[in-house]
């Protein structure tokens, strides 16, 4: 190459002499000089957030063992990219291929297991009670008809009859007898029966609106105004009809009124605005020399003279509902009471709030917030456990709870054996199991031993589709004023989840990034014929690159797994 | 990872972009470095709108915004965030945070660092163009991406963001919470847009360091680069190392307002629009100001540098001679950019970090003085016995050396933690770093452009509309921005909409908590509001000259119109693609004026020395190089 011709950029494939390095190779340095500061900051932000933790930070809650395997493939690839770009060197175009094509393989079985590590969180139930209690379990599916009785689904999904109907006090109807019209649903929703619905045009988001009437049409409800939804956009203008009393509810309607009331809105706000400048243009006149304050508390806008010019402006638009049926509505958007609903985009249902309570088969119990809370006010946690509401109200579990203690009893003994009788060094050796039920010891005290869990059971967590573990998960009915949390376990669970997400999910992109810029050199063997010194450049760079991703899961696998 | 192919032919005409590829998406840094200038003048001129509304609700806070104002919003925006005409407690905050965010992000630092640097820097080291021209465009377009976003956001109907240009949690989270559609709210917007300012900068930087590391023209040793080129290499690591922690924040903040995740809110908080708050909590608001302010300040030197770096060009050149301790002051900067990441926590001094911190943060803050002082007094000895020509870039740049001067003293009580607690949070913080970026850096750029027109163009700009711009921007500067430090010291908040109205005894609302004080420096908000008017009307000249000298100035004589010795005085006027008609060797400093051994009064770097050396010329050269 020549590089004494202006306009092209020299060192791109032959290093300058006096830094002994190309330009790609300077950049991607700097990159990742970059690189380094972001995921310090994440990390960083992971010792903050660990540190001051006011709850009990989740230990070794994550599966170990594909963990560790995931170390050792991307290590793997990181060894197999070098032999890539050796091959390039030695010109030996399908060794190159062959290498770049098992890096990017490893990537991709890393990324697979990521996958089934992330699925097994965003279906898994997390509930804190308000007594600190940590119940962890899957929520039930089920039925709900339009009058708001729930049914359980049998063997074939169709909805049966519900345990807990006979405390129910209204006549039963309908049955499981297939006339009946229901909806099928998660068992943590709250059912509302609802006669009158008022949308704030200010507010109203279209899925909310979509789902109310999705909902109304399987139900074989209707969603009517209740009165003509009519503007006048200035005082000379004619009203301008929307819907008429009685008309079906639609997005299209409600977005037409909500333009004609932004209209009003922007007639009235210039009227007063005239009328407020006259008035202080009057007050300047009359008190040149007065300050802005004094003079502001004289202004008066003279509302007889502009009435004539406003027009009506109401952002509320009611509708009823016909006949009244139960909406299932999500407790994270909705704050309901007894007579009330109110939707996070505030739209109103009035109406009676039948029921909230959540369905959840539990596969874990978690004292050990409960016991940090007890400390801190100076309670016993052994007998903040006794009071708690799950033992005092499931069986199963306090019976779960009594062998737990057994064991946990044993266990001691063992360790303080162990430990020549150093208590601390014992106490400490098992801190995490002490107030905590997982699933497998569920399942061990359930079926009294016999069913053994082996260690590679259960990567993606307690499976409640396999009948012999599940058989031994406690079914219980939480009332919503029980649950002072809900979440399943994503981000919003706690900051554990959240940076546990938001590190490994960054670290995935960059999985995923490189893999396809390493991929894409796969598909160059024009380059690799004209100019292969160029490509092995630029296998080079990514290859640092990849070094790097390995390099930050090499970090991140100890913080989240092991600590 | 690559930069342009190598079948680019060595002659123009070989080369022949389009329109588009010309002026849009140019590859040329110096086409590119003309797209970050006129784009972020754009924005500078939005933002400071932006304050002139909030300007008129801070004097009149009972008064409508008068038509002169208010035009440019629609009769529905106006019905929507006005109330009866005034200016709203909410749209104050929301274009306050927009002033701050448009005039740093999209204004300041991509006219100083990418503007200037874009334009400058290759050309100062001889360099025929970036090290990687794409990612040069692609970085433009990040930034002017990001910019739309940030801009767009004011059309959205929860409005543009609207927790201060800092964005705190957990206020910044709780603002916009109660929309649906967490995508189209002006907080999630805001940092969006920073995820892709951010990218751009980082771009910038690896650019900007490659090419000042392997571009050189030979000859052009590190000692030889002139000191733009140094503030160059330093902004653009602090741009590299500073900004990711903010993009770290940034992620965190979306990944709360997304997944209902608590990274930045505490345990039990409560509001009164909806009660306790239904996330998890145990997360740290304290978290995100130390990953906030970590960009922050070295941000700060972000800003300052390009502008002290145009002014320490313009010096020599006008005084004709070198520039006083070179070498000090690049030492100085390289201290300053690795002070600048350990003083971030003078921000938080009133969060309850503890002494501890507070007296480490406090030291090192101190400690960055010194540098800046050995900067600025470099700057001014320069000056010293020079016969000094006072033509617009430096007046501009004269100017600088004071307004810099007062924004640099006037920060000194707030590095001390007791006398922190006293001005934390006033006017005199406004006030403060007001006069760091308006007549210290605005100004330090404005002689930039002053300076660097004739050579984008081939004109000089007009002299008399120049003065016509310098002279009212000079008055109206001081007198919007000096009583900000009075009404600090008052204690003058820096947040209040109203202009402290409410405090007054007698005012409509007022509560008097504040005594006799508020009513004894209230007035002076007419004052600055009065002089903030004046101050857009002396822009007017500027604007006018910036667009007509293109077509009517003076054109420049030759392409080096102020005899000066840096390189980019070496290239034909405007460069070409390219820019050199021949490479350029260097042979000397950049700063060789009146050197007396030469009978010119300025020696250029390109200029080759006699063929025939003499045994004294020998002797001269050594002597020279161990006086450096």
């Amino acid at each position: 190459m020549n590089e004494k011709i202006l306009d092209e950029i020299p060192y791109i494939v032959t290093p300058r002499k006096d830094t002994g390095l190309t330009n790609s190779k300077i950049g991607i340095w700097l990159f990742l000089a970059s690189e380094v500061m972001l995921f310090g900051g994440l990390f960083s932000g992971y010792i903050f957030l660990r540190v001051y933790a006011d709850y009990p930070w989740p230990e070794r809650v994550l599966p170990i063992v594909p963990g560790l395997l995931n170390t050792f493939i991307l290590i793997l690839s990181s060894v197999t990219v070098v032999f890539a770009w050796a091959m390039l060197k030695l010109r030996k175009w399908n060794m190159f291929l062959l290498f770049m094509g098992t890096t990017i393989a490893c990537a991709a079985i890393f990324m697979a297991f990521k996958v089934v590590e992330y699925k097994a969180k965003f279906s898994h139930q997390g509930v804190r009670l308000e007594d600190y209690t940590i119940l962890e379990g899957h929520v039930h599916k089920g039925a709900v008809d339009s009058q708001g009785h729930i049914y359980h689904l049998d063997d074939n999904g169709n909805p049966a009859k519900h345990h807990a109907d006979e405390n129910h006090s209204k006549s039963e109807k309908g049955g499981a007898e297939g006339k009946m019209v229901y909806q099928k649903t998660s068992i943590d929703q709250i059912v509302f029966d609802t006669k009158d619905i008022s949308f704030d045009l200010k507010m109203f988001n279209d899925g909310y609106v979509n789902d109310l009437l999705t909902q109304a049409e399987s139900l074989r409800a209707q969603i009517t105004f209740d009165k003509d939804i009519k503007y006048t956009t200035s005082p000379d203008s004619l009203p301008i009809v929307v819907a008429k009393a009685g008309e079906p509810v639609t997005l299209k309607a409600l977005k037409e009124a909500k333009a004609l009331w932004k209209k009003t809105i922007a007639n009235n706000g210039a009227v007063r605005t005239e009328e407020l400048r006259r008035q202080w243009r009057v007050a300047k006149h009359d008190n040149p020399d007065a300050p802005n304050w004094q003079n502001a508390q004289n202004i008066k806008m003279d509302m007889d003279a502009i009435r004539p010019n406003l027009v009506a402006s109401k952002s509320v638009v009611t509708a009823k509902v016909e006949p009244h049926v139960a909406f299932l509505l999500d407790p994270k958007t909705t704050n309901a009471s007894a007579k009330s609903a109110k939707r996070k985009d505030s739209t109103l249902m009035s109406g009676n709030l039948i029921d909230s309570s959540m369905e959840l088969g539990i596969d874990g119990v978690d004292f050990t917030f409960l016991v940090q809370r007890a400390e801190e006010k100076g309670i016993d946690p052994e007998s903040a456990i006794e009071k708690s509401w799950i033992l005092k109200n499931n069986p199963q579990v306090r019976a779960y709870w009594e062998k737990h203690k057994e064991y946990i009893a044993e266990l001691d003994k063992k360790l303080l054996d162990d430990a020549d009788g150093d208590i601390i060094k014992a106490e400490k050796a098992h801190h995490l199991e002490r107030y905590k039920m997982t699933w497998k010891e569920m399942v061990r005290y359930g079926s009294e031993g016999e069913t053994d869990l082996q260690w590679f059971n259960g990567f993606a967590g307690p499976n409640h589709k396999k009948e012999e573990w599940a058989k031994h998960f406690p079914d219980v009915s939480l009332p919503r004023e029980q649950i002072a949390f809900e979440s399943k376990f994503t981000p919003r669970w706690n900051n554990y989840y959240a940076i546990y997400f938001t590190i490994t999910g960054l670290h995935g992109l960059h999985i995923i990034g490189g893999a396809i810029v390493l991929g894409y050199y796969m598909f160059c063997p024009n380059m690799f014929r004209k100019n292969p010194d160029w490509l092995a450049n630029r296998v080079e760079v990514a290859g640092l690159f990849w070094h790097f991703v390995d390099l930050v899961w090499i970090f991140l696998f100890p913080i989240l797994y092991l600590m | 990872m690559s930069a342009t192919t190598t079948d680019h032919g060595h002659d123009d005409h070989h080369h022949n972009p389009n329109f588009i590829q010309k002026y849009i998406f140019s590859t040329d840094h110096k086409t590119i470095g003309i797209q970050y200038g006129i784009v972020s003048l754009l924005f500078i001129a939005l933002a400071f709108y932006l304050m002139m509304v909030m300007r008129w609700s801070i004097a009149y806070p009972h008064e409508p915004l008068p038509e002169w104002m208010s035009w440019v919003f629609s009769e529905e925006w106006r019905g929507r965030w006005l109330q009866d005409g005034k200016v709203t407690g909410e749209t104050y905050n929301m274009f306050g945070a927009m002033h701050g965010t448009i005039m740093v992000f999209l204004g300041v630092v991509p006219l100083g660092f990418a503007a200037f640097g874009n334009y400058v820097m290759p050309l100062q080291i001889g360099a025929p163009d970036m090290a990687f021209p794409k990612l040069n465009m692609m970085s433009f377009w990040l930034y002017f991406v990001g910019g739309a976003i940030m801009v767009g956001s004011f059309f959205l109907e929860s409005g543009a963001a609207k927790s201060g240009w800092t964005n705190y949690p957990p206020l910044a989270q709780i603002a916009d919470a109660k929309f649906v559609n967490q995508w189209f709210t002006g907080q999630t917007q805001w940092l969006l847009g920073m995820v892709f300012l951010i990218s751009s900068s980082l771009l910038g930087s690896v650019n900007f360091i490659v090419t000042l590391v392997n571009l050189r023209a030979p000859g052009m040793t590190w000692f030889r680069m002139p000191f733009f080129c140094w503030a160059m290499l330093v902004v653009a690591f602090l741009l590299l190392l500073a900004f990711p922690p903010l993009e770290v924040a940034a992620i965190m903040q979306l990944v709360d307002r997304f997944t209902g995740s608590s990274f930045f809110m505490p345990t039990g908080l409560y509001t009164s629009a909806s009660g306790a708050l239904d996330v998890a909590g145990g997360g740290s608001p304290l978290l995100y100001q130390h990953l906030f302010w970590f960009l922050g300040h070295p941000e700060v030197y972000v800003l300052l540098l390009p502008a002290i770096a145009c002014v320490a060009e313009i010096i020599p050149v006008n005084t004709r001679k070198p520039l006083w301790g070179y070498r000090s002051m690049v030492w100085g900067v390289m201290v300053l950019g690795f002070l600048s990441f350990i003083v971030w926590a003078h921000h938080m001094y009133l969060t309850g970090m503890g002494p501890m911190v507070s007296s480490f943060f406090q030291v090192t803050t101190v400690l960055i003085s010194v540098p800046s002082v050995i900067l600025l007094t470099s700057m001014i000895i320069s000056l010293w016995g020079g016969s000094i020509r006072f033509n617009q870039p430096m007046m501009w740049a004269a100017a600088f050396l004071p307004m810099f001067g007062i924004g640099g003293l006037t920060g000194l009580p707030l590095a001390f933690n007791l006398a922190d607690i006293h001005l934390h949070d006033t006017y005199y913080v406004i006030g403060h770093f007001h006069y760091v970026v308006a007549p210290g850096i605005l100004f330090g750029l404005f002689a930039g452009i002053y300076h660097w027109y004739p050579k984008a163009t081939g004109r000089h700009m007009s002299n008399i509309l120049g003065h016509l711009h310098f002279w009212p921007s000079l008055v109206f500067i001081n007198l919007v921005f000096f009583p900000m430090l009075i009404q600090g010291m008052a204690g003058f908040h820096r947040r209040w909409y109203n202009g402290g109205d409410a405090y007054l005894e007698k005012s409509v609302d007022g509560t008097n908590v504040f005594g006799q004080t508020v009513a004894e420096f209230i007035d002076l908000n007419v004052l600055m509001s009065t002089s903030v008017w004046c101050l857009a009307a002396a822009q007017v000249p500027f604007i006018i000259n910036f667009f007509t000298s293109f077509f009517i100035g003076k054109k420049v004589e030759n392409d080096n119109p102020y005899d000066a010795t840096t390189l980019e005085w070496n290239t034909p006027t405007p460069p070409g693609h390219g820019n050199f008609v021949t490479e350029p060797e260097v042979y000397r400093g950049p700063y060789e004026y009146s050197r007396p051994d030469y009978n010119e009064d300025y020696y250029p770097q390109w200029v080759a020395p006699k063929v025939e050396i003499t045994e004294e010329e020998v002797v001269t050269v050594k002597s020279e190089r161990t006086a450096h």
